[in-house]
């Protein structure tokens, strides 16, 4: 016998629960509460209720900040399978093991489980967003690697090892003649264990549990600054926003989703000499080639009151007279975002589906072969 | 006018000549406008199948992604559940009553959607997954169609037994009948919802998104998984689950295919960003 089984001992001679305890009283009434079907029903209803005014009042956006991603809609998720586990299984509890119970039994435990899964895959999650350029190589650990994160309370960071390399794109990429569009070909690991491989929009790449998914991609310019002497001074990848124009054709440029716009250049040194928008058309002519527009502005000018400093195009590695200096694209490569999701829990949803479903399947047999009998 | 117009319209037009004469045949208690009705019904279901055929065969695309084609296949399966339940009981001679005029109004309906321009699903996002999704909805709307009608049935059956309807099943018949098909329906709907929900995880990593055909889908599931607890779990049988029957349908057809009136898309979660 363990000590701690003595203290407990001990805990219950000094608290002995009687018949008319408080405690018992309200564990009776929490019980009665959760064993009701009629708070099945209840919570079956309102939940559907919920489910038209999601997609109907309100929509969209809004029924997710009214409704599908608030506490209480959840909580009530959260209530039903409780209920059910309570209700289902205290009724089920004892009786004869049927084709129709076990289907039953199937279907009400997948239920449970499915939410177990979603609870416990929000604990544990992680996703990102990673951007690469070809040839580019980002490290998995670091969070400035990612657009864009988020990740589960328990997530463990120490999980996203080693890196992530984008080799190429590859553009009308095609699988037993279906077009797949964009095939992103990526290595993903350290050292020995890096698993390279091939990903598009029916395929992922699966490391240790983190799931690659294409996303979207994009044109990144090799920008590069001489001095007027000709003599290169230093250069950079840019990825360009992708910004769809009112007559459905696109255009590439620097700025953010939700415009164009201009950034400190040269980038990473300490000094920026000026600020810049680049913009691309490619030629329909040749992949990755055509032509690149600048429009320069001095750098104190934050508002852009003072006229540019310069402005205009040149084809890709032409030179481009930018005031004291020379701006030149050199290379146009392509870049890709890819969703990195990591969900621990997953599979026990998709394998509970499979269950319940099966439980349904079961019920049903059972009960056709029952009338038959 | 292409062949698979005038196929379609021919079919819908043998859909509406059966729905009349079911109708008529419930009024004038004419067992034989049953019988019409019920050769109507088939004879419209092959141009019917010719049509979707025909538009499959010029198009190369799989006819089953826009709202009318949708439509169209919900009606086809419904349809030849019926023909099939039908030739192999021949039980409950006037079901058709419910089940043809719902599918020519439905089938009219579709028509004045109907485009030339076959629409895809980008090829990209093609796996099997679609194929158990598009059939387990149509069958679960077949399914669900003639549980309503059985209910109808019942509800008949109750009121008036002498006629036409004494050689109607006994109502605990029809009403075990039609929690078959509920049932069936339950879990074609069931696996359309996990077909779905498998899909979109291989091509987003997510598998559920409360986007609004996802949301929609649940609320016809969650329709039909209340009817199946009233009976279990709450004793419900014969009248009530009948009218439920009924009700449940035309959510369940608001849900299908009202969809178009609220939001733009099929699956709006499902397009291709550039
Ligand atoms: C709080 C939630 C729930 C409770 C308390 C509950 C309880 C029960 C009980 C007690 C039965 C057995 C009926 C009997 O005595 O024979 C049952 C059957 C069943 N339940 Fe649930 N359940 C819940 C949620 C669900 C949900 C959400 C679904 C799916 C939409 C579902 C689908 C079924 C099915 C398919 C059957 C078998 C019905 C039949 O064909 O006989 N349950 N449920």
């Amino acid at each position: 016998m363990s000590e701690f089984n003595n203290i407990a001992d001990l805990d219950n001679s000094k608290f002995p629960i009687e018949p008319g305890n408080p405690i018992v009283a309200i564990w009776r009434k929490i019980h009665a509460f959760l064993t009701s079907a009629k708070l099945a029903m209840f919570l079956l209803v309102t939940i559907l209720t919920c489910c038209v005014i999601g997609v109907t009042i309100f929509r969209d956006k809004r029924a997710w900040d009214m409704i599908f991603s608030t506490l209480w809609f959840n909580g009530l998720l959260v209530l039903l399978v409780v209920n059910v586990a309570f209700c289902f299984f205290s009724r089920i509890w004892g009786r004869k093991l049927t084709l129709v119970s076990l289907g039953m039994i199937l279907f009400h435990l997948s239920f449970v489980a499915i939410l177990g899964g979603i609870i416990y895959n929000s604990l544990f999650y992680f996703r990102g967003l990673i951007r690469l350029t070809e040839g580019e190589t980002l490290p998995n650990g670091e969070l400035q690697s990612y657009d864009s994160s988020d990740r589960g309370r328990f997530f463990n960071l120490s999980k996203l090892k080693g890196e992530t390399t984008l080799i190429k794109m590859h553009t009308m990429y095609k699988v037993d003649g279906d077009d797949k569009r964009a095939a992103y070909e990526i290595a993903v690991g350290e050292g020995s264990l890096k698993k390279q491989g091939i990903i598009y929009i029916t395929k992922n790449l699966d490391y240790r549990g983190f799931r690659y998914y294409n996303d979207k991609e994009g044109y990144s310019l090799l920008i590069m600054l001489y001095d007027k002497l000709g003599r290169e001074l230093y250069g950079a990848y840019v990825p360009l926003q992708s910004l769809k124009q009112k007559d459905d054709t696109y255009l590439y440029t620097t700025g953010t989703k939700d415009g164009p716009g201009d950034f400190p250049f040269p980038q990473d040194s300490s000094k920026p000499l000026f600020t810049l928008q680049a913009a691309y058309v490619p030629t329909p002519i040749k992949e990755l080639s055509g032509d690149a527009f600048f429009k320069v502005w001095p750098l104190v000018d934050a508002r852009h009151e003072e006229k540019a400093i310069a402005e205009g195009k040149a084809a890709i590695g032409e030179m481009f007279d930018a005031g004291d200096y020379y701006l030149s694209v050199r290379e146009v490569r392509y870049w890709v975002g890819m969703n990195v999701r990591y969900d621990p829990g997953l599979p026990i949803v998709l394998a509970s589906l499979w269950v319940g479903l099966s439980g349904v399947v079961i019920t049903f047999i059972g009960r056709i072969l029952k009338r038959k009998k | 006018m292409k062949f698979e117009y005038i196929f379609f319209w021919i079919a819908a037009g043998l859909y509406g000549v059966s729905a009349c004469s079911y109708i008529f045949g419930l009024i004038s208690k004419q067992e034989k406008l049953f019988t019409f009705g019920l050769y109507s019904a088939l004879a419209g279901f092959v141009p019917h199948l010719a049509s979707i055929g025909r538009r499959w065969m010029e198009t190369g695309i799989e006819p089953f992604i826009t709202i009318s084609e949708s439509i169209t296949f919900g009606i086809f399966m419904a349809v030849l559940i019926y023909l099939i339940f039908q030739f192999a009981t021949e039980k409950v001679r006037p079901l058709g009553v419910l089940i043809m005029p719902v599918a020519f109004v439905l089938m009219g309906w579709a028509g004045t959607l109907i485009k030339d321009a076959a629409t895809q699903i980008a090829p990209a996002l093609q796996s099997w997954w679609i194929w158990v999704h598009i059939i387990g909805a149509a069958t679960g709307f077949g399914s669900v169609l003639a549980a309503a009608g059985l209910g109808l049935m019942y509800l008949l059956k109750e009121k008036y037994s002498a006629g036409i309807y004494e050689k109607l099943p006994e109502p605990q018949a029809l009403d075990n009948l039609a929690y078959r098909f509920v049932a069936g329906g339950f879990i074609m709907y069931g696996l359309m919802i996990v077909s779905g929900a498998f899909w979109s995880n291989q091509v987003k990593g997510n598998y559920w998104n409360w986007d609004p055909v996802e949301v929609w889908s649940l609320i016809s599931w969650l329709t039909y998984g209340i009817y199946l607890h009233l009976r279990a779990t709450f004793g419900w049988r014969g009248r009530k689950l009948a009218w439920y029957a009924l009700i449940a349908l035309a959510a369940m057809i608001i849900s299908y295919w009202g969809i178009p009136f609220t939001v733009e898309t099929f699956h709006a979660g499902f397009r291709i960003q550039h």
